[in-house]
C-alpha cells in the first residue's frame, strides 16, 4: 500500500512536517539537558580513570582511583556519618507528616504556622550555617534558652566540640531546614484526598487517628515514598551544614566533605571524581532497595481483599503442584 | 513508522554532535577577534609577533625586550591601556586602600586604567579561572606547577637581574626566568599581647617550647585572658603552624624546598626541642593543658581580632601580615606585640622571612597591556608603599621596614632556598600525593592534633608516626628518593 516517497515529499508531508515540530520543540530541552547535564557527567566519568590536577599533564591510570577510594578508611569512613543525616530525615518526616496532619484539618491561624514552618526552606543554606555556628556557640543563643528552661551552663555538653552529639546538633540544622518543605509537601498530598471519605469515616465512628491511618496514609503513600528516598540521597550527600559550621573537621567530615578536600585541597581530581562515580551507584542502589522495600510494605494494603489473595495464591500452588505431579509422571 | 523514529533519532544525534562542534567554533573565533583587537591599538607590533613572542618569551627576556629591571617608570607615563588585577585582598578592596593607590597610580599614569578584582576564596577559585584563560592581565600566582609557569605568565625578569634589586623573588623561579615578584613579605613570628605578659609577670619573651608552655600556663593562673587562641574553626588559621616547619625550627634555609622532600622521617622527635616534632607538640601541649579556648570549635576568626587588642587573649600563632589587621581592631594597637617563634637551634633563634602573594602578568595579553602591567606592577612594589602600609617585611633591598620586627633584633633571618633543579615539582606533587599539604592548605592535619589533644583519642607521636608513614609512602608512590 505505501507508496515510496523521496524525502523531499516525506518533509512536506503531514508525517514529515508533525516529526519536524517534534523534533524543533525537543531539540531546545534536549540540548540544555546534554550541554549541562550529561557533557560534564561523561567529562567527569573520563576524569576518573585519570591522574590529574586543575591544571598540568594527566595520566592515565585505569580502574585505580576506584580501587583507591575503597582502600582509604576515610572516604567508607565518612559514608558512617550519613547514618546520622538518615537518622534525622526519619525524624524529620515524621514531624512533617504528624504537623501536615493537624494543619490539614480545621486549625486556627494554620496559614501562619505553615508560614513559619516553612520559613527556614527559603534561607540560603549558607547562611543557616552561619545562624547556627553562632547558636551553638558555648553560652550563646542556645545556652542561654536552655538557662531560661532551668539548665545549668555547667551541666549543657559543647554542641560542637564533643563529639558524641556535635554530628546530632549539625541534623539537627538539617532537619529544622528541611522539615517545613516535607511539610507543605504532605499538605499539598492530603488536600487531593477526597473530603467525602473523611465523612464517611466519620459516620463509622472513626477517630482522627484511625482517619489518618486508614485515609490519609494510603492516600499519600506515593508522596511520601518519593520524600523518603529523597531524603535518604540528601542524607548520603549532606555537605552544607558540617561545610559551613565545622569545616568537616572534629569528626564531622562527611563523604562529601572528604570529596571537596580530596578535589580542591590535595587536588586529587581524578581520585574526587572516582568518589563521585561511586557515591552515584550507591544513591542508585540505596534508591532501588527503597523502591522494592516500598513495594513489599504496601502490597497487603493495596490489595482490596486479603482474603482474595490467600485464595488466589492457594490457587496458583495447587495448579503448581498438579503441573509438577504430571511433569514426573511424564517423566 | 520505525523508518521516522530512526531518522528523528538521527537528526537529533547530529544535531547534537554538530554542537559541541559549533561551540568551540565559536570560542575559536571570539579569540581571535580579541587578539585582532589587541593588535589593532598596537602602533608597533602585529598580531604575528604577539603570537611569537608569546611562545618564545622564555628567550625574549634574556634579550631585553620587556623586562623589570630596564623598565624605566618615567618613560611610559604617556601610555594608554585598560588592565584587569585579580586579587586576594578584599579587605583592602572594601575599605577603599586599593582605589586610594589605583587613584595615586593613575597621577602618574592618566592613561593606564586598572580594574580590580577581589576574589574571596581566592586559593581555590583563582586556580579555576586561571585554567579558563580569561582572568585578566596581572594576578597573584596561585598553587601552580613550576613546570606551568611559562604556559600561564611572562617571565618578568632574570633571577640574577632581579636579585639584585628585591628580596624573596626565587620563589617562582624556572629555568632562570622569575615570574612573580611579592606584593610584601611576611616574617614567620608569634603574635602575643604585651599588657597580658606583663600581667603574668612574663618579664623575658620565650625562646624554647618549654618556655613558652611555661608562660601560657603563667597567663592562666594569673590573667583572665585566653592564653593561646588556636583558631581551629577557621581551618586556614591552623595551616599557619606548617609555616615553622623550615628553618624556623631547624636553622637550616634548604630545608623547606630542597631536603624536606628526600626526608624519610620529617615529623622525628629529634629530642632537643628543635624540628617539626616541636612546633607541633606546643599545640598539642598547649591544648592538652586546657592553655586554649574553652570551646574550641565555635572560635571566630574577626572576632579575634579584637579580642587580642583588648587583651583578652595572651598569644596566637600567625604571619606578620596578621599584625596590622590585629592593630586595627581596636583602641591599643600599642599593645599588640610580634616575637620570633619560640625554638632555638644551637643557641640561636631563627626567623624565616618570604614573600606573600607574587604578581604575575598574563603571557597571553596584548603587548600593551603587558606594559601596562609591568609598569603597574614595578610601581606597586616601588612606589605605592603597600607593602610597609600592610607590615610587611620589605620586598625592596633596603627599604624601610615597619617598627614591629624590633624584637626580631639579634635573630638570625633566613630565607628559603628554592627547590633544586629538576626538582621544581616535587614538594607540590608529595603534598597532594601524601596529603599532608605542608603550608599547602594542610588544615585539616592540623585540628587533627588539637582533637587528638583535647579528646584523647590519639597520642601525639601516633600522628606524627602516621605523618611520616603517608610521607614515606608518597615517597615511594612517585619515586623520590630519600637522602636525609
Amino acid at each position: 500500500m505505501k507508496k515510496k516517497r523521496t524525502p523531499g515529499q516525506w518533509l512536506k508531508s503531514r508525517d514529515g512536517q508533525k516529526t519536524l515540530v517534534m523534533i524543533a520543540f525537543m531539540i531546545v530541552p534536549l540540548l540544555l539537558l546534554f550541554v549541562f547535564t550529561y557533557l560534564p557527567f561523561g567529562q567527569m566519568f573520563g576524569f576518573s580513570f585519570y591522574n590529574m590536577k586543575y591544571v598540568g599533564e594527566r595520566k592515565f591510570v585505569g580502574f585505580k582511583n576506584y580501587l583507591k577510594v575503597f582502600e582509604r578508611d576515610d572516604c567508607f569512613g565518612a559514608l558512617k556519618l550519613s547514618l546520622y543525616y538518615m537518622l534525622g530525615s526519619v525524624v524529620q518526616l515524621a514531624i512533617a507528616l504528624y504537623l501536615a496532619t493537624i494543619l490539614s484539618f480545621k486549625v486556627k491561624g494554620s496559614a501562619i504556622f505553615k508560614g513559619f514552618m516553612f520559613f527556614p526552606f527559603l534561607i540560603n543554606g549558607i547562611a543557616i550555617g552561619f545562624i547556627f555556628k553562632f547558636f551553638y556557640t558555648r553560652g550563646f543563643v542556645f545556652d542561654t534558652v536552655l538557662q531560661w528552661c532551668g539548665f545549668q551552663l555547667d551541666s549543657l555538653p559543647y554542641w560542637l566540640k564533643d563529639q558524641r552529639i556535635n554530628n546530632f546538633s549539625l541534623v539537627g540544622t538539617s532537619v529544622w531546614r528541611y522539615f517545613g518543605q516535607n511539610m507543605v509537601l504532605f499538605i499539598g498530598a492530603i488536600m487531593s484526598v477526597d473530603q467525602e471519605l473523611y465523612e464517611a469515616a466519620m459516620l463509622d465512628g472513626a477517630n482522627r487517628f484511625q482517619q489518618f491511618k486508614y485515609i490519609i496514609l494510603p492516600g499519600i503513600k506515593t508522596i511520601v515514598t518519593l520524600n523518603v528516598i529523597l531524603s535518604i540521597t540528601g542524607s548520603l550527600s549532606a555537605f552544607e551544614p558540617p561545610f559551613v559550621i565545622t569545616d568537616g573537621a572534629n569528626g564531622t567530615g562527611t563523604y562529601f566533605i572528604v570529596m571537596h578536600q580530596i578535589a580542591h585541597t590535595q587536588q586529587k581530581v581524578g581520585l574526587a571524581s572516582a568518589m563521585a562515580i561511586i557515591l552515584l551507584l550507591i544513591i542508585f542502589l540505596a534508591t532501588l532497595l527503597q523502591k522494592l522495600f516500598f513495594k513489599y510494605v504496601f502490597r497487603s494494603a493495596e490489595d482490596e481483599d486479603p482474603r482474595a489473595a490467600k485464595k488466589r495464591e492457594r490457587a496458583i500452588a495447587r495448579i503448581a503442584k498438579k503441573r509438577a505431579g504430571s511433569a514426573q509422571a511424564g517423566g | 513508522m520505525k523508518k521516522k523514529k530512526l531518522l528523528a533519532l538521527f537528526t537529533a544525534i547530529v544535531m547534537a554532535v554538530a554542537l559541541p562542534g559549533c561551540g568551540s567554533g565559536a570560542g575559536d573565533s571570539a579569540a581571535g577577534t580579541g587578539s585582532d583587537a589587541g593588535a589593532q591599538t598596537e602602533s608597533t607590533g602585529s598580531a604575528a609577533s604577539a603570537d611569537s613572542t608569546a611562545s618564545a618569551d622564555s628567550t625574549a627576556t634574556a634579550e631585553g625586550t620587556l623586562s623589570y629591571t630596564t623598565l624605566n617608570l618615567e618613560d611610559h607615563t604617556d601610555l594608554t591601556a585598560s588592565i584587569k588585577f585579580l586579587h586576594h585582598k578584599t579587605d583592602r578592596e572594601a575599605d577603599g586602600t586599593m582605589a586610594a593607590m589605583i587613584a595615586e597610580f593613575n597621577k602618574t599614569y592618566p592613561g593606564i586604567t586598572v580594574t580590580t578584582e577581589a576574589v574571596t576564596d581566592y586559593a581555590e577559585d583563582s586556580l579555576l579561572r586561571l585554567s579558563t584563560g580569561d582572568w585578566g592581565d596581572i594576578m597573584f600566582i596561585p598553587a601552580v606547577d613550576k613546570t606551568d609557569l611559562s604556559t600561564y605568565f611572562m617571565p618578568l625578569d632574570t633571577l640574577d637581574n632581579l636579585s639584585q634589586y628585591l628580596n624573596f623573588v626565587d620563589s617562582w623561579e624556572y629555568g632562570g626566568n622569575c615570574y612573580g615578584i611579592p606584593y610584601m613579605a611576611n616574617a614567620q613570628g608569634v603574635l602575643y599581647n604585651k599588657a597580658v605578659f606583663a600581667q603574668a609577670g612574663i618579664t623575658a619573651l620565650p625562646t624554647t617550647p618549654d618556655e613558652l608552655i611555661a608562660d601560657l600556663q603563667l597567663i592562666k593562673d594569673n590573667t583572665d585572658a585566653i592564653p593561646l587562641y588556636t583558631n581551629y574553626a577557621a581551618g586556614w588559621t591552623m595551616g599557619a603552624w606548617d609555616a615553622y616547619v623550615g628553618s624556623v625550627s631547624n636553622g637550616d634555609n634548604t630545608y623547606m624546598n630542597q631536603k624536606l622532600v628526600h626526608t624519610a622521617e620529617p615529623f622525628k622527635d629529634p629530642g632537643d626541642g628543635t624540628g617539626a616534632y616541636s612546633v607541633y607538640k606546643i599545640l598539642f601541649d598547649a591544648v592538652a593543658q586546657g592553655l586554649i579556648e574553652d570551646d574550641y570549635t565555635t572560635t571566630d576568626w574577626e572576632g579575634c581580632k579584637g579580642m587580642l587588642n583588648r587583651g583578652e587573649i595572651g598569644v596566637m600563632v600567625l604571619g606578620s601580615w596578621a599584625y596590622a589587621q590585629m592593630q586595627e581592631a581596636g583602641d591599643k594597637p600599642e599593645d599588640v606585640g610580634y616575637m620570633p617563634f619560640p625554638i632555638t637551634v644551637g643557641g640561636t633563634q631563627y626567623v624565616s622571612a618570604g614573600g606573600d602573594y607574587n604578581y604575575c602578568i598574563n603571557v597571553n595579553a596584548s603587548d600593551e597591556n603587558k606594559l601596562a602591567s609591568l609598569i603597574f606592577v614595578k610601581w606597586m612594589v616601588e612606589k605605592s608603599g603597600w607593602c610597609f602600609n600592610e607590615g610587611g617585611y620589605t620586598v625592596v633591598k633596603g627599604g624601610e621596614n615597619p617598627d614591629m620586627y624590633a624584637a626580631f633584633n639579634g635573630c638570625e633571618v633566613l630565607s628559603d632556598q628554592p627547590a633544586l633543579a629538576g626538582e621544581e615539582t616535587f614538594l607540590n606533587d608529595m603534598n597532594a600525593e601524601s596529603e599532608l599539604s605542608i603550608n599547602a592548605g594542610g588544615n585539616d592535619k592540623v585540628q587533627r592534633i588539637v582533637e587528638a589533644a583535647a579528646t584523647g583519642s590519639e597520642t601525639f607521636d601516633d600522628i606524627m608516626a602516621d605523618w611520616n608513614r603517608k610521607w614515606q609512602d608518597a615517597q615511594k608512590e612517585l619515586g623520590i628518593e630519600v637522602l636525609y
